[in-house]
């Protein structure tokens, strides 16, 4: 079998078959939901890396998207009583929407310009939230979101949960994979480097930050939608700005810009404090700690971007494609 | 005119004076180092609790208050810029200085020691709000015809006022400003004709951190109730001042920082029963003002930052 198939059957067998047996062999709830948790981060990193490692705009604006799709999940769950396969592309597309109309204005700003608009955009979004009391219930967040449920299939078990949003966070992955290791994506890094200079080799760069902002945003939306369907509640407070930090800590950690680095970070940052599980409030304070510490001391991250780049065209064949000639041509495979 | 309406100004102009006290310091450092500093809203914190802490131990005039509270911004600073922003100017390329990982880096550190210390606050103190004895309370009424100031108001308008001459003194007046102007101005170039130009940027620190914490001190004597969270709002609003400003205008800041404070008392005036979406005014000036007035509505320059 050719490598890359090998390495995929791997990863998809330690996800789908290995983690869901281990947990069910400790049978402990706790750490299905610690599992759950997991990935809907790894998503929410993951989409983070596109748009700020990968197209570099560093955005504080990740949670409130995320807010944004878990609120319209829980709103079309509980008011119009949508099931979750409607609720699911609903979420994604709203907040994708919402991401585009605001990268909009946003994206004409460079660099700490564009930070401080997102984190505008954020705070803007959060405190719409908290205080459009008719629809989102203001402080007391919304309670009885329906479980998650397919064609009348009730997947609400634990272990069904599990799975649902292990396929999502797969798929996620799968696309945010594609679009980073792609011609598209060494077009992101091109306008992250020099915006002008890739505009002068023919790139259409604020059409593309839009696209990066927008996609990211989706994605972000989608894992707030299993959030609100995994947990069943949700409060303004988990969509604020120390979650965007959160989140944006995980992607510098990991390596800005590389896709397997912000699964790490995601798995570090939301691991990391239940090691000692009395830390609930320390939590913050080891986010600020690690933070600090990645940006001084490993500014490339656990696993950089030219070695996330080394491996997956070595792992995953994702290797330049070959020219008529068959030596390596234009664009990725 | 309305006498609500007139209250709604007075109080407003003071909530402006007070966004006013945080941007001062915050502009100053931005202005010498281009560099955000979101850790300023934690030495306004810090300004108050070590307030706090003096006045329970101490029980000090408050001339001398300020004074101690001043030192310990100084301090502040010194750490913050030590830990936070120095050791990403080890490379003397110009290119690299002025880089945008070099600033989104300056921004993520001093976030990070933002969280740090509002958290190690907050795991000391308990996250509720702390009262502040009663007789260091600025908030004596006094009455102007049929309007009302407090004290607290008066103080804060004339730390503004001194502050801004301090600063006027101290940039135009002196070889140190001159200094520090030359540092914003150019960092390299300030090197090459000698000026130690690290010193240069710890001293701003200090000065900026200072202000910081004197405003924290101010404000919190002023509202009575400190708490490890109080220094992000103001922080926001006197960054998006900055913004609004011009980015090193210091007089613009506090200009924009009164625009500010008047909105949001008038808006809530008249609105009474919106309230608390007053907070969202702030937010969406400031992307009017990227949008419309990217070098801000005082400023001029127009280099890409």
């Amino acid at each position: 079998m050719a490598r890359p198939a090998i390495w995929t059957g791997a990863l998809l067998a330690l996800v789908l078959l290995a983690i869901p047996g281990g947990l069910l062999a400790l049978d402990q709830g706790y750490l299905f939901r610690l599992a759950h948790l997991s990935m809907i981060f790894i998503i929410l990193s993951a989409s983070l890396n596109l748009v700020s490692g990968t197209a570099g705009l560093l955005s504080l604006a990740q949670a409130a998207f995320y807010g944004i799709g878990a609120y319209v999940a829980a709103i079309a769950s509980t008011q119009f009583g949508l099931p979750f396969l409607v609720t699911l592309p609903a979420a994604m597309l709203f907040s994708g929407a919402f991401a585009f109309l605001t990268g909009i204005p946003a994206i004409r700003l460079v660099r700490i310009f564009f930070t401080v608009a997102t984190l505008s955009i954020g705070e803007i979004i959060t405190l719409a939230i908290t205080n459009w009391y008719d629809v989102t219930r203001g402080p007391l967040g919304i309670r009885g979101i329906s479980p998650i449920e397919i064609f009348g299939i009730d997947l609400s078990s634990r272990l069904a949960t599990y799975y649902v949003i292990a396929v999502v966070m797969l798929a996620s992955l799968w696309m945010l994979h594609r679009i980073t290791h792609s011609y598209y994506g060494n077009a992101l890094r091109a306008l992250r480097e020099d915006d002008q200079s890739a505009e002068a080799m023919g790139i259409n760069a604020n059409l593309l930050k839009i696209q990066a902002f927008a996609i990211a945003g989706a994605f972000a939306g989608l894992s707030g939608a299993l959030l609100a369907h995994s947990t069943r509640y949700i409060s303004p407070d988990m969509f604020r700005l120390p979650e965007s930090i959160l989140v944006l800590t995980m992607v510098v950690v990991g390596g800005l810009g590389s896709l397997p680095g912000a699964i790490i970070g995601a798995l570090i940052m939301i691991l990391l404090p239940e090691l000692g599980r009395e830390v609930g409030e320390l939590r913050m304070i080891l986010v600020g700690i690690v933070l600090f510490i990645a940006i001084v001391a490993m500014p490339r991250g656990l696993f950089s971007e030219t070695a996330a780049i080394a491996f997956v065209r070595r792992w995953f064949g994702c290797a330049w494609r070959p020219g008529r000639d068959g030596k390596a041509g234009i664009g990725w495979k | 005119m309305d006498i609500y309406f007139a209250q709604a100004v007075i109080n407003g102009i003071s909530i402006g004076f007070g966004y006013a006290l945080v941007a001062i310091g915050f502009t100053l450092i931005f202005g010498v180092l281009n560099a955000v500093n979101f850790a300023h809203g934690e030495i306004y914190t810090l300004g108050a609790f070590a307030a706090l802490v003096l006045i329970l131990m101490f029980a000090p005039p408050i001339v001398a208050l300020i004074l101690l509270v001043a030192i310990v911004g100084l301090l502040l600073g010194w750490g913050l810029e030590r830990i936070a922003f120095r050791p990403f100017r080890r490379s003397r390329d110009e290119a690299t200085l002025k880089s945008r990982a070099m600033r989104e880096a300056t921004l993520m550190s001093s976030l990070a020691m933002g969280i740090i210390a509002r958290e190690a606050l907050t795991l000391y103190f308990g996250g509720e709000a702390q009262s502040i004895p009663p007789d260091y309370l600025l908030n004596q009424p006094i009455a102007l015809g049929e309007l009302t100031v407090a004290n607290g108001d008066l103080v804060i308008f004339a730390s503004a006022i001194a502050m801004l001459a301090f600063l006027q003194v101290l940039l135009y007046r002196t070889n140190a400003g001159r200094e520090i102007r030359a540092v914003a101005d150019d960092f390299l170039g300030a090197l090459y004709v000698g000026v130690d130009a690290n010193k240069v940027i710890v001293r701003t620190f200090m000065i900026g951190s200072a202000f910081g914490a004197i405003a924290g001190l101010l404000v919190g004597l002023y509202y009575g109730q400190i708490f490890p969270f109080m220094g992000f709002t103001p922080m926001l609003k006197a960054f998006i001042a900055m913004l609004m400003g011009g980015l090193n205008n210091i007089l613009g800041a506090v200009v924009c920082a009164l625009i500010i404070g008047l909105s949001e008392s008038l808006l809530a005036n008249a609105f009474p029963s919106y309230q608390q979406w007053v907070e969202v005014v702030p937010h969406f000036y400031l992307l009017l003002t990227l949008l419309f007035f990217p070098s801000g509505l005082f400023g001029k320059r127009s280099e890409r930052m």
